[in-house]
């Protein structure tokens, strides 16, 4: 099964000239390979490499860096996958019904005996975490999520991974109930009320809820995205950031369709209709910047007082210790710097192609008036995260 | 995703042709039951006229509609797709449930534990404060595996006499009933939710709505007090 480890495509950066995003490549998978290298890891580089443009860029670096995001040593995994007993499996049948309908989720090509292969695969991964950890529930979705670890990273370490990352980010939406689950949603209107009144009124009126973005958030986009590298781009920043990150970025995208959500018809079918099919064409990279910068605009903390408080015990709450344990560095920290390169690069390309930029509706007031971007050290990060639940 | 999204028939030459009348009743129908008894396919077949050759797990709510066409009055027909896996029944679907006109219950006919959810599902149905006056039917899909079958019509016959629902078998797959999936005979899917229809035609005055010019602009009537109870009740059997 050595072969599954490549089947994963690898990202193209989709930057501007041709040869500058090849140079641009060259430098950062060198500095990655610095990262890597030093003792201990510079998880922090690593961290900021994940989010900044382009992301990971291959699934030979993301089989290197995503461990070290999770804080995972990965000499530790044992070579000897546990069996699993499917018969007296409580979640096989639901599991098996969702992997068999997850052919979309492999690449178009593959052959189909590879494909069951690693269909079974998917199977007893997903089986070994929720048998080993009985406090997570399975979820129809949490597949999306798996057969991503899968494919770029082989059963073996997509096991351990995705063990890491149940019990942490995740841990909300494998809760017996979808209680804590519903409460991250809540974060979703709030975030683009702050943002774009207008846009958030018109949804409200419309009454369209935020199911529509359910998917979004548990999935980690790996459902409705049709595009491996989409979805690979997507989890480079997410592991690499405060697991509310989907949220802020699904707000990101219903904002960036702003025009087309003022135009809907004022119907919550209309709307959700409109809403849950996600363009295939997002400029994700100018999102990705985005969504960090409303993470460090409005952080969970400041959302939180007008978001229905719920459970103390969500992964939010215990993200802070996960955090500085793996990384003695905080993602708002790796954010501010991305907002800041962006910026810098934004100027030297307007400068060389003399192009107008469209503004951002707030991107520059946060710049202006926030001094967010100014490279604080992480003393004065405390707006982040980890305020939610204490 | 792209196939299925394609189901979404609403701008088909029924509508684009003309400007829309002055006001397009539209009717809201909820699907419900087990996971992988065959909602997205039931409902797909219905709006794209085919069985999608690969449906995926529902999360949450998909919706889909298809304007048809009741004695001379074009109807746009609403279906709502509902997640089968229980977490997401209870604080998740909730809001899909308001005004709803019609729900539609469905069971896998070779898989006896999606029959014997039905009450579960009934009682969500209750809980979710459905009047009487809202119709409901019970569907039996997959009778293409007829051979595989574990619950019999008798049975499915009983439980919904019990329940005064009207109960159809069908398959989303081969909804014409012919051994060889020919199409001579009519769909059989589409009968179904062309029942669901004509029943709410008839209940008249239901809802009357226009794509209001102002949000909050429509216009809600609704004759509670109808026949209760059994109705259509011609089941057709594939
Ligand atoms: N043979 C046969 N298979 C069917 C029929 N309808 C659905 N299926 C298959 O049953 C499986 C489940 O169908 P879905 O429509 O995805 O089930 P669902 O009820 O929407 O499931 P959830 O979204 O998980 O709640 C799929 O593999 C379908 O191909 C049918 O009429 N005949
Ligand atoms: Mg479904």
């Amino acid at each position: 099964m050595k072969k599954s480890r490549s089947v994963g495509a690898s990202s193209q950066l989709n930057g501007f000239g041709k040869q500058d995003a090849e140079s641009r490549r060259k430098k950062k998978t060198a500095e990655i390979a610095q990262a890597l290298n030093v003792t201990p890891v510079d998880v922090a580089t690593l961290r900021r490499m994940a989010i900044s443009e382009g992301g990971l860029l291959t699934d030979e670096i993301r089989r290197q860096v995503w461990p070290r995001l999770l804080n995972v040593s990965v000499d530790q995994i044992p070579e000897e996958l546990e069996m699993i007993d499917r018969d007296n499996n409580k979640d096989f049948n639901q599991v098996l019904l969702d992997v068999q309908r997850s052919l979309r989720r492999f690449p178009p090509g593959m052959p189909d005996e590879q494909r069951a292969g690693l269909q079974e695969e998917l199977i007893n991964i997903i089986l070994r975490v929720l048998v080993k950890n009985p406090q997570l529930h399975y979820y129809q979705g949490y597949h999306d999520i798996v057969v991503t670890f899968l494919l770029v990273l082989g059963e073996r370490l997509a096991t351990a991974l995705v063990e890491k990352l149940s019990t942490h980010h995740l841990r909300d939406f494998m809760d017996p109930t979808m209680d804590n689950t519903t409460h991250i949603l809540n974060y979703l209107m709030p975030i683009i009320e702050r943002v774009n009144p207008e846009v958030y009124d018109f949804m409200q009126q419309a009454e369209v809820g935020t199911i529509f973005a359910l998917s979004w958030l548990i999935t980690w986009f790996g459902h409705v995205l049709s595009d491996f590298r989409h979805v690979v781009r997507l989890y480079d920043f997410f592991l690499a950031c405060h697991p509310l990150m989907p949220i802020y970025f699904a707000a990101v995208i219903v904002l960036h369709r702003e025009e087309e959500v003022l135009e809907c018809e004022c119907d919550m079918a209309m709307m959700h209709h409109l809403l849950s099919r996600i363009p295939e064409d997002l400029p994700y990279e100018t999102l990705i910047s985005r969504a960090g910068d409303l993470f460090v605009q409005f952080p969970p903390s400041e959302l939180a007082r007008g978001v229905h408080q719920r459970s103390q015990e969500t992964a939010v709450s215990t993200f802070k210790d996960f955090e500085l344990a793996s990384t003695q560095q905080r993602p708002d920290v790796v954010l501010r710097r991305r907002r800041k390169e962006q910026q810098l690069q934004q100027r030297t390309l307007e400068a060389k192609h003399g192009k107008v930029t469209v503004a951002r509706p707030t991107g520059a007031t946060l710049h202006e008036a926030g001094g967010h971007g100014s490279d604080c050290g992480v003393g004065c990060c405390s707006v982040g995260h980890g305020e939610l639940g204490s | 995703m792209a196939d299925i999204e394609s189901s979404f028939e609403f701008s088909s030459s029924l509508t684009s042709s003309s400007l829309p009348p002055p006001r397009t009743r539209i009717f809201k129908i909820i699907v419900i039951g087990d996971s992988g008894v065959g909602k997205t396919c039931l409902t797909y077949r219905f709006c794209a006229d085919k069985f999608p050759d690969k449906t995926e797990a529902t999360i949450g709510v998909d919706f889909r509609e298809k304007v048809v066409e009741i004695d001379g009055e074009q109807i746009k027909v609403q279906l709502w797709d509902t997640a089968g896996q229980e977490r997401f029944r209870k604080s998740m679907v909730q809001h899909y449930y308001r005004n709803v006109h019609a729900v539609v219950f469905v069971y896998d006919v070779t898989n006896a534990a999606s029959f014997r959810s039905l009450p579960a599902w009934i009682e969500e149905c209750r809980q979710h404060a459905l009047g009487q006056e809202v119709p409901r039917i019970l569907v039996g899909n997959k009778c293409d595996l007829r051979h595989a079958a574990q619950v019999s019509t008798d049975v499915a016959q009983q439980f919904a006499d019990a329940h005064s629902m009207p109960l159809f078998e069908t398959s989303a797959k081969n909804p014409y009933g012919n051994e060889d999936g020919s199409r001579n005979n009519s769909d059989h899917v589409e009968a179904i939710f062309m029942t669901v229809a004509h029943k709410l035609k008839s209940q008249k005055p239901l809802m009357l709505s226009q794509p209001p010019s102002r949000p909050g602009d429509i216009v809600t009537l609704r004759q509670e007090e109808e026949d209760r109870g059994l109705w259509g009740c011609s089941c057709w059997r594939s």
